[in-house]
C-alpha cells in the first residue's frame, strides 16, 4: 500500500492505494500518529483503496475518534467493494462518507 | 582434489610450508647476490691499487737507477758506440738475430764484441750490469735500451738479469705508437706502459729517458714489473674472501631462521592449533573455550595484533552464541506459550459434535481455523434454556495474540449477558458498554447473534457490524439475508443495537460465517467472494451441517490454491428439523 500525503493549511489529506489490512494498517496508523496532531480536519482518498479489512477499519475508527474533538474526518471516492464493507459493520453510520 | 588443511599434512609436508625454510633460501640468495657484489668491487679496488703499486714500483725505481746508470758508467757512451754498430750493419747482417739457429745468433752478438767497453771486464757494460742487478730486488727486470726509429726496435744495451743475461745489441721489433709516447715525453708525471709479451707475459713497463749534453735521447732505462702476479694475488685474495663470504652467510641465515622461527613461524603455528583445536571444541559442543584468549604471545607486531584479535573474536562469538541459545530458548517458550494458548482458545469454543445428542429438533455443526495460532473469530453456541438455543459468529479486529485476548472477554461477556435472559439487541448493547469502558486500543468485534426458539422455529437476531448470514428455505438455495446492521461493538459507546426477527420452518437452515471466507484471497489477488460462497453452499445440497462445512472448506481451498490463509475462517451450519414426535 502506498500513502500519498497532502498537507492544505491545517486541512490533512491521504490519499490510499492498494490494500489496506493487518500487514498494512499499522504503516496507516504510524503515518496518522505522527501527522495528526497538526491537522485540524482530515479527509481519506479512497478512490485508489482495493481492499479495506478489519485491522484497517480499527485505525479509521481510531482516527474518527481521533478527530472528532477538531475539525471532524470525511472519507472520499469510496469504492464498491470498500463501500459493502463499511455497509456490513455499520461504519457508514458513523463515518462522514462521500 | 582440494587442498589438504595444515592437520591433514606430514612433518614433511608442514616443513616444506615452513616460513623459516624459505626465509633461509631467500636469505642466502641475497646475501650471495649481494657479498659477490661487495667482492667484485673490492677486488676492483684492490686490483687498481695492487696495479698501482706495481707501476708506482717501476717508476721509482726507473727514476733511481736512472741516476745511477749515469753516475756510475759511461752509459751514454756504451749507447752511443752500441747504436753506431747497429745502424752501420746491413738489414741482413741485423736479422741473424732473428734467425732459429744459435750459430746466427752468436754471429750477430759477435758483431758488439769489437767494443773495449763491452768486453773489458771493469768496462761500462760490467760496471752497469753490476749496478742494474743492485735495483733488481722489487722488480722483475732492470734494463737499458735504446729505439732505433728507422727499424722500430728496440736494440738492448744492458740489463740485470744474470742467468740468462741478454748481450748488448740484441734487438727486438716494437710497436711504433707506443714508443713514440717515450719519445716524446715531457717528463710530466709517470711514463709507463702495460703489454702482453710472448715471452714475459703481462708486463708493466717503466721508462726514463737518458739524454746527452745535447739534449737528444741516447737510450732509456726501463723496468720490467710483471702483473701476472697481481692478477695471481688477486685470485688468492677472491678466494679466500669467497670462503669466508659464504661461511658468514650461511652463519647469518641459520641465525635469521632460527630468529624467525621463534618469532614468527611458532606463534603462526600456534594460532593455527588455537584454530583447530577451537573448531573441534565447537564440534563436540564444549564452550567457554580459550584458545585464544591463553596463547599468550608478545612478539609486539602483527602477529600478536592477530592473536589479540582471534581472542576478541573467540569471546564476541562466544557470546554472541550466549544470545543466540537465549533468543532460541525465548522463542521456544513463545512457541510452547502460543501452542498452549492456542488449545486454551480452542478448548474454549464448544468442539465435541454433536454438541446435543438428545436433542433432534435441529442438526449444528461449527468450525475455526485461525490464520495464526491463535485468532479473533470464534462462533458460539448454548442453550439458555430447554426452548433457547443462543448461536453466536464473530471476528475481532485483527489478528493473533490482541484478537485472541480481545475475543476471550467478548465471549464471556456476550454469553454472561445471554445467559441472564436478555433479548438479542439488549445482549449486543450491553456487551457493546462493556468492551468500551476502558477499550483504549481501539479494537472491536463484529457480532451476530441468534436466540432460537426451538419449539416453534422463531428466531430473534441482532448484527453488529458482521456479515449478512446465509439462509436456505427448504427445498430452496442458500441465500444471503440482508438483515439491519448495528455498528461493530467496541467501537463507539452509546450504541444501541435493534434487533429482528425471522421464523426456521423445519428443512430450513442457516450458514453463519467470518468474512475469513469471502475474503479468502487468491495467488492473483481476486476475492473469494459471497457468490462463490452461495455456489459452494448449494454444491451441498441436503447434506449433514458438517458435510456442508468442509465442501465450502474444499471451495475456499482449491481458490486460493498456494496462497497463504490470511484471515481465520470460521463457519456455523444449523439445519433446522422442528418438533418430531
Amino acid at each position: 500500500m502506498t500513502i500519498s500525503k497532502t498537507l492544505n493549511g491545517s486541512a490533512l489529506t491521504l490519499a490510499l492505494e492498494g490494500r489496506l489490512d493487518t500487514v498494512t494498517a499499522p504503516e496507516l496508523e504510524r503515518e496518522l500518529n505522527a501527522s495528526l496532531n497538526g491537522a485540524d480536519s482530515l479527509t481519506l482518498d479512497f478512490e485508489k483503496l482495493e481492499y479495506i479489512s478489519s485491522a484497517g477499519l480499527r485505525v479509521l475508527l481510531s482516527a474518527h475518534k481521533a478527530m472528532s474533538g477538531k475539525g471532524g474526518m470525511k472519507v472520499i471516492h469510496v469504492n464498491e467493494i470498500v463501500s459493502e464493507v463499511f455497509e456490513v459493520t455499520g461504519f457508514c453510520d458513523i463515518l462522514e462518507i462521500e | 582434489m582440494g587442498k589438504k588443511s595444515v592437520a591433514q599434512m606430514s612433518e614433511r609436508e608442514k616443513k616444506r610450508h615452513s616460513l623459516a625454510a624459505k626465509t633461509v633460501g631467500r636469505i642466502i640468495l641475497s646475501s650471495f647476490l649481494l657479498g659477490a657484489v661487495a667482492l667484485l668491487i673490492g677486488l676492483l679496488i684492490y686490483g687498481s691499487n695492487l696495479f698501482r703499486q706495481s707501476i708506482d714500483r717501476a717508476c721509482k725505481t726507473a727514476r733511481l737507477a736512472v741516476a745511477s746508470a749515469t753516475n756510475a758508467a759511461d752509459s751514454i757512451g756504451l749507447s752511443k758506440e752500441i747504436m753506431g754498430i747497429y745502424r752501420g750493419l746491413t738489414p741482413e747482417q741485423r736479422s741473424l738475430m732473428e734467425s732459429d739457429a744459435e750459430a746466427d745468433r752468436e754471429t750477430y752478438r759477435g758483431f758488439y764484441t769489437v767494443l773495449d767497453s763491452v768486453t773489458r771486464k771493469g768496462g761500462a757494460y760490467d760496471v752497469l750490469r753490476h749496478m742494474l742487478r743492485g735495483y733488481k730486488n722489487d722488480v722483475d727486470f732492470v734494463y737499458l735500451a735504446m729505439y732505433d726509429e728507422e727499424t722500430s726496435a728496440m736494440v738492448y744495451i744492458a740489463d740485470s738479469d744474470q742467468v740468462d743475461p741478454l748481450a748488448p745489441g740484441e734487438w727486438e721489433k716494437v710497436d711504433r705508437d707506443k714508443m713514440m709516447r717515450f719519445l716524446n715525453w715531457d717528463g710530466e708525471g709517470d711514463l709507463y706502459a702495460i703489454g702482453n709479451t710472448e715471452k714475459y707475459g703481462w708486463l708493466c713497463t717503466a721508462g726514463c729517458p737518458i739524454r746527452d749534453q745535447d739534449g737528444e735521447i741516447c737510450e732509456f732505462l726501463l723496468v720490467d714489473v710483471s702483473i701476472g702476479s697481481v692478477a695471481a694475488k688477486l685470485t688468492q685474495y677472491a678466494l679466500q674472501i669467497g670462503v669466508a663470504l659464504l661461511a658468514a652467510t650461511v652463519l647469518i641465515a641459520w641465525l635469521m631462521a632460527r630468529r624467525m622461527k621463534r618469532s614468527v613461524a611458532e606463534p603462526i603455528d600456534a594460532i593455527a592449533s588455537a584454530a583447530v583445536a577451537y573448531v573441534q571444541d565447537k564440534q563436540s559442543g564444549a564452550d567457554n573455550s580459550d584458545h585464544f584468549s591463553s596463547l599468550g604471545i608478545h612478539t609486539g607486531d602483527e602477529l600478536e595484533n592477530l592473536s589479540r584479535i582471534m581472542a576478541g573474536m573467540e569471546k564476541s562469538l562466544a557470546e554472541h552464541e550466549k544470545e543466540i541459545t537465549r533468543v532460541t530458548a525465548e522463542k521456544e517458550r513463545i512457541g510452547t506459550e502460543m501452542h498452549l494458548a492456542a488449545k486454551i482458545q480452542s478448548s474454549m469454543l464448544p468442539h465435541v459434535f454433536p454438541p446435543f445428542p438428545d436433542r433432534h429438533e435441529f442438526d449444528l455443526y461449527a468450525s475455526m481455523d485461525p490464520a495464526k495460532e491463535v485468532g479473533g473469530d470464534f462462533y458460539d453456541f448454548f442453550l439458555i434454556d430447554d426452548d433457547h438455543l443462543c448461536l453466536v459468529m464473530a471476528d475481532v479486529s485483527g489478528k493473533g495474540v490482541p484478537a485472541a485476548l480481545f475475543m476471550m472477554v467478548s465471549k464471556v461477556i456476550l454469553q454472561s449477558c445471554a445467559m441472564l435472559g436478555r433479548s438479542a439487541g439488549e445482549i449486543l448493547t450491553k456487551t457493546n458498554e462493556a468492551l468500551c469502558s476502558d477499550n483504549q486500543v481501539q479494537m472491536f468485534v463484529t457480532v451476530w447473534l441468534g436466540i432460537l426458539e426451538i419449539s416453534t422455529g422463531k428466531m430473534k437476531c441482532a448484527n453488529a457490524g458482521h456479515e449478512y448470514p446465509a439462509i436456505k428455505r427448504a427445498g430452496c438455495p442458500y441465500e444471503l439475508y440482508k438483515d439491519r446492521h448495528g455498528f461493530v461493538i467496541g467501537g463507539m459507546a452509546g450504541m444501541k443495537y435493534k434487533e429482528y426477527e425471522m421464523t426456521l420452518s423445519p428443512g430450513d437452515r442457516l450458514f453463519l460465517y467470518t468474512d475469513g471466507v469471502p475474503e479468502a484471497t487468491s495467488g492473483e489477488r481476486e476475492l473469494f467472494g459471497t457468490d462463490r460462497m452461495l455456489a459452494a453452499l448449494n454444491e451441498t445440497g441436503d447434506a449433514p451441517p458438517q458435510e456442508v462445512l468442509r465442501g465450502v472448506r474444499r471451495a475456499v481451498d482449491g481458490f486460493v490454491q498456494d496462497a497463504e490463509q490470511f484471515d481465520d475462517l470460521t463457519m456455523l451450519c444449523l439445519a433446522y428439523k422442528g418438533k418430531t414426535e
